[in-house]
C-alpha cells in the first residue's frame, strides 16, 4: 500500500459512492420482505431495472420490456458519455469484489497472458448470451452481476446471516439470565422486525448458490475483481458502450517514470501505465491510478477519445465462435423433456405468464423467493429444464401461497410474474390439489381429520366432505371424507402444507390445471 | 383508531350505564351466590362491542374480581386467520382491547396478547386489527416463537407431553376470548378450542379426537375468565370464512368463569344446545363446568 501518497479526491468520491450504493442495496434487500403492509413501499427492484444487460437480453428474448426497465437508459446514457463508471462506482458486486480484493496484499507488477487475453473472455460470453437471447433462450440472469448478487444474497448469503443471528439470540435467550435477555431480546426484536428475515428462511440449493457466490468472491485472490475483469457480461456490455465516451484517462508520458504502481492498483485491466496501449473499455474508473501516481502524471479530462485508446482487441473468429457457442449451448440445454411435458411439481407463482414466455422473461434474481412470506417459493434445479435453472417454484410442503398476498408479482423486475390485483390473484389457479386416499387419515384409516378443509381459503371452500356412517369399537359414528371441488381449488397448497400426515402429504398440489397454460389441464 | 382516553370513557360509560339500567340486578349477579347456585353467565347485547364487553364484565362483579394487583395476565383472542374483522374469523379487536384496558385498570402488571396462528402470523395480527387495538390499549403483543415452546405434561386424557408456549405457563390469569364460529369437525368453535393457540407442535394432529383434546387443554389451562365474542358470528364456511354473507351480526358479548357454560350458551347461537357438542359433554363429564343453561345464573342485558 502506498501510504506515502494521500488519496485523491476522485478516489475518495468513488469510495463514498460505492459505500452509499452498497448500503442502499442492502437496505432494499431488507425491504424485500413483508412489513405489515400489502404493498412493498420501496423500489426494491431498482438495481435490476437500472441494469442494461437485463434490459437488452429480456428485450431480445421476450420482445417485451417491463416499464421500470427503461431506467436502464440512465446507465446506458452515463456509460456512453462518461464511461464504465457503473462498475467502479455503483455495482454492488463490484464493491464487494473491491472489499474482498483489499484483503489481498500481493501485487501483480506486470501483465500476464491471463491479463492480456482473459479480459476478452467476458465479451465472448456476452455475445454468446445475446445470440442465445435472439433465439429466445434467456440465460443472462444466471451471469448478470446484479441478478447474481441478489439471488445469492436472497437464498444463500442473507439466509446464512439470518441463521447466525437467529441462532445467536436463541442461544442468549436459552441462557435464561435476566441481565442478558433484557438486552438481547429487544435487540433481537428490532433486528427481526427491521433487518433480517422475520423467520429463518431455508432454500433448496441455498447452500449451493451461496457457495458459488463465495467462489466468485474467492477469485479476487487470483486477481482483484477477477469477476469484473474476465467474466462479467454486464461489464462487457458497458465496455462496448463506453467505446466513445468523452471522459478520458490521460497519461503525461513526459512525467511518467514507468514505476508501474498504477498498473498494480488498476481495478480493471486497463493498462493505465501504457499511454498508447490504454484499454478504455476495461477501465471501471476506480481512480486508483490517478490517486497512486507519485509523479501525478495521470489526469482525467474531457475530450474526444483517440480511437486506438479505446480498443480491447476482439478476434472476429472468436466472436463467431461465441455466437456458435451460444447456439450450441441453447440447443444442448433444450434437450430436456421439460419443454413439452410440464413437470407436475413445477408450480409457478400466481401471475406467472405462460411457461415458454416465463422462461424468456425470468432473470433468476430470486426477488420473489426473498419476498415470499411463507418461504414456499424456491429455486428450481432442473424442473423447468436447464434453461429454467433457479427460476421460482412453489414447494407447498415448505410453504403455501398466502391467499391475501401479492408480493411476488410486485417485486418481479421483468414481469415474468405479472403483478395481480388482490381479487384477481385470489381467483388465479396455479395448480390443483389431489387427495391421496391411501394416506389420508379419514379415507385410509377411518380417523377424524378436517385440517385441509379447515385451512382451505376459498369461499366457498374447495374441499368438501362426503359423509359416511362407520361402526368401530366406539359405536356408530359419522366420518367426513374430504374431496376436492376442482372448480374452486386454486392450487395455493395450504392443504399440503398443513396436512398432518408426515413425510409425503396426503393431499398434494400439481401444476396441472394452472390458468396460464392452455395445455396443462385435466378438465374438459 | 380510538385513543386511549376516549376508549376508557366508552368503557366506563358501558359499565356505569349498565349500573344505571339496573343496579340491583348487578348486585344480585355476583358469581358465587346466584339465585340458582350455578355459575354466573352474563350475556350483553349492544351495538358497541367495547361497551358490551365492559357491561358483561361489570355484570360478573367487575374485572377486579378476576385480576389482582400485580398479576401477569394473558388475554387470548382467536387470531387464527388472515381475515378482516368484518369476515368474523378472528375475535373482534374492540372486545380484546376492552379486556386489556379493564385488566390494566384492575392493576395487572402486564397484559399479554398473542395467538399461534394458522395463516402467516404477521399477516393475521395485522389484518384482524387486534395487534393495533390491543397495543393501543396497553398490551404486550408478540408472536409465538418456536424457541419459546416448552414440553409439558398436560396430564390430559389424550394429550400427555406437548409443547406449550412458556408465556402461557408463567402467567397468573388467563382470560380466554374466543369468537363464535362454525367448524366442520367440532361443529362450532368456541372457548375450549380457542386454547389451542397456547400450544405449539403439530397441532393439526389434535384434530383426531378433537372433542377429547380440547377438553384436555381446557382442563390444563383453566382460564380465570372466558369472554365469548358473538358480535359477528360466522355461520358457514368456518373456521376462516371469507365471505361476509356467511357472517351474522349478533352484537353480543357473553362472559363467565365457566367455559363449559359459555360453550353451552355459544351452541344456542347456532340453534343447538350444549348437549349437541361433543366437547361440551366431555367437559361436563369431567366436572369442568355446567352444560345445563337452566342451572346457570344467566344475567342478560340489552344496551340498545
Amino acid at each position: 500500500m502506498a501510504t506515502q501518497q494521500k488519496m485523491s479526491r476522485l478516489k475518495k468520491a468513488r469510495i463514498v459512492s460505492q459505500t452509499v450504493f452498497f448500503l442502499l442495496f442492502l437496505f432494499l434487500l431488507t425491504r424485500t420482505e413483508y412489513h405489515g403492509r400489502d404493498t412493498i413501499g420501496y423500489p426494491v427492484k431498482v438495481f435490476l431495472e437500472l441494469d442494461p444487460l437485463v434490459f437488452l437480453s429480456t428485450l431480445l428474448s421476450s420482445h417485451t420490456v417491463a416499464p421500470g426497465m427503461f431506467l436502464s437508459f440512465i446507465v446506458i446514457g452515463i456509460t456512453v458519455v462518461l464511461g464504465r463508471g457503473f462498475c467502479g462506482w455503483f455495482c454492488p458486486l463490484g464493491t464487494l469484489n473491491d472489499m474482498v480484493g483489499a484483503l489481498r496484499r500481493k501485487k501483480v507488477p506486470k501483465e500476464t497472458r491471463l491479463d492480456t487475453h482473459g479480459v476478452k473472455f467476458k465479451y465472448y460470453l456476452l455475445v454468446g448470451i445475446l445470440v442465445a437471447a435472439v433465439f429466445q433462450f434467456h440465460f443472462a440472469g444466471v451471469l448478470d452481476p446484479i441478478s447474481l448478487i441478489i439471488r445469492s444474497f436472497a437464498v444463500g448469503i442473507a439466509a446464512a446471516g439470518d441463521y447466525l443471528t437467529h441462532s445467536l439470540f436463541g442461544l442468549l435467550y436459552s441462557t435464561g439470565v435476566g441481565a442478558v435477555t433484557a438486552v438481547s431480546e429487544p435487540v433481537y426484536e428490532f433486528l427481526r422486525t427491521h433487518v433480517i428475515s422475520f423467520e429463518q428462511r431455508s432454500f433448496v440449493q441455498g447452500t449451493f448458490i451461496g457457495l458459488l457466490f463465495i467462489g466468485v468472491l474467492a477469485l479476487n485472490f487470483v486477481r482483484k475483481r477477477f469477476w469484473c475483469r474476465f467474466l462479467c457480461p454486464l461489464g462487457a456490455l458497458l465496455g462496448l458502450l463506453s467505446r466513445f465516451s468523452l471522459l478520458n484517462h490521460k497519461l503525461e508520458e513526459a512525467a511518467c517514470d514507468d514505476c508501474k504502481l498504477c498498473l498494480t492498483t488498476c481495478a480493471g485491466g486497463a493498462r493505465p501505465n501504457a499511454g498508447g496501449e490504454w484499454r478504455g473499455s476495461e477501465c471501471v474508473m476506480c481512480m486508483n491510478c490517478e490517486s497512486i501516481c507519485p509523479q501525478q502524471a495521470i489526469r482525467w479530462q474531457f475530450g474526444r477519445p483517440k480511437p486506438e485508446y479505446r480498443r480491447t482487441d476482439l478476434k472476429r473468429r472468436y466472436l463467431l465462435g461465441a455466437g456458435v457457442g451460444g447456439l450450441a449451448g441453447l440447443a444442448i440445454m433444450r434437450v430436456s423433456p421439460a419443454r413439452g411435458h410440464a413437470d407436475p411439481k413445477l408450480i409457478r407463482p400466481p401471475g406467472s405468464v405462460e411457461e415458454p414466455e416465463f422462461l424468456r422473461r425470468c432473470v433468476k434474481c430470486g426477488e420473489c423467493m426473498k419476498v415470499c412470506i411463507t418461504n414456499g417459493l424456491q429455486p428450481t434445479l432442473f424442473q423447468a429444464g436447464f434453461e429454467g435453472i433457479w427460476s421460482p417454484l412453489l414447494v407447498p410442503r415448505i410453504g403455501y401461497c398466502e391467499y391475501n398476498c401479492t408480493l411476488c408479482g410486485q417485486v418481479c423486475p421483468t414481469d415474468a410474474i405479472v403483478e395481480l390485483d388482490l381479487e384477481t390473484k385470489k381467483r388465479t389457479r396455479i395448480g390443483q390439489a389431489f387427495i391421496d386416499s391411501g394416506r389420508c387419515l379419514p379415507h385410509a384409516f377411518g380417523l377424524d381429520c378436517i385440517v385441509c378443509e379447515e385451512h382451505c381459503p376459498t369461499a366457498p371452500k374447495a374441499i368438501l366432505f362426503e359423509h359416511e356412517l362407520i361402526a368401530d369399537e366406539e359405536g356408530e359414528r359419522e366420518l367426513k371424507l374430504p374431496y376436492i371441488d376442482p372448480e374452486q381449488c386454486i392450487g395455493c397448497g395450504i392443504c399440503e402444507t398443513v396436512c398432518p400426515v408426515g413425510g409425503e402429504a396426503a393431499v398434494r398440489v400439481n401444476s396441472v390445471g394452472e390458468d396460464r397454460s392452455p395445455t396443462n389441464r385435466f378438465l374438459l | 383508531m380510538m385513543d386511549r382516553r376516549s376508549f376508557l370513557r366508552t368503557l366506563s360509560v358501558g359499565i356505569i350505564g349498565s349500573q344505571v339500567i339496573d343496579p340491583r340486578e348487578l348486585f344480585a349477579s355476583l358469581p358465587a351466590g346466584g339465585p340458582t347456585g350455578g355459575p354466573a353467565l352474563s350475556v350483553v347485547k349492544g351495538a358497541d362491542p367495547t361497551a358490551a364487553t365492559g357491561t358483561a364484565i361489570a355484570a360478573l362483579g367487575g374485572m377486579g374480581k378476576f385480576v389482582s394487583r400485580g398479576d401477569v395476565v394473558i388475554v387470548k383472542p382467536n387470531i387464527g386467520w388472515d381475515r378482516t374483522p368484518e369476515q368474523g374469523a378472528n375475535t373482534n379487536p374492540a372486545v380484546v382491547a376492552a379486556l386489556v384496558a379493564l385488566a390494566l385498570e384492575a392493576g395487572a402488571k402486564k397484559v399479554k396478547v398473542f395467538d399461534n396462528t394458522c395463516n402467516t402470523d404477521r399477516r393475521c395480527y395485522e389484518r384482524c386489527g387486534i395487534a393495533a387495538a390491543a397495543k393501543a390499549a396497553g398490551a404486550d403483543v408478540f408472536f409465538v416463537e418456536e424457541r419459546k415452546l416448552k414440553k409439558v405434561d398436560l396430564k390430559g386424557e389424550k394429550i400427555k407431553e406437548w409443547p406449550v408456549y412458556t408465556d402461557a405457563l408463567e402467567v397468573d390469569k388467563i382470560i380466554n376470548v374466543p369468537v363464535a364460529k362454525h367448524h366442520t369437525l367440532a361443529r362450532v368453535t368456541l372457548s375450549m378450542k380457542n386454547l389451542m393457540g397456547l400450544v405449539g407442535g403439530n397441532r393439526n394432529l389434535l384434530h383426531q379426537k378433537i372433542d377429547v383434546n380440547v377438553v384436555d387443554l381446557a382442563g390444563y389451562f383453566k382460564p380465570t375468565l372466558t369472554v365469548l365474542d358473538a358480535v359477528r358470528v360466522l355461520k358457514r364456511n368456518g373456521p376462516q370464512g371469507g365471505n361476509v354473507k356467511d357472517v351474522e351480526m349478533r352484537n353480543t358479548v357473553a362472559a363467565s368463569t365457566d367455559s363449559v357454560a359459555i360453550d353451552a350458551y355459544g351452541a344456542t347461537l347456532f340453534g343447538m344446545t350444549g348437549d349437541d357438542l361433543g366437547f361440551v359433554r366431555e367437559a361436563y363429564g369431567r366436572g369442568l363446568g355446567e352444560k345445563d343453561l337452566s342451572k346457570v345464573n344467566l344475567i342478560e342485558k340489552n344496551l340498545s
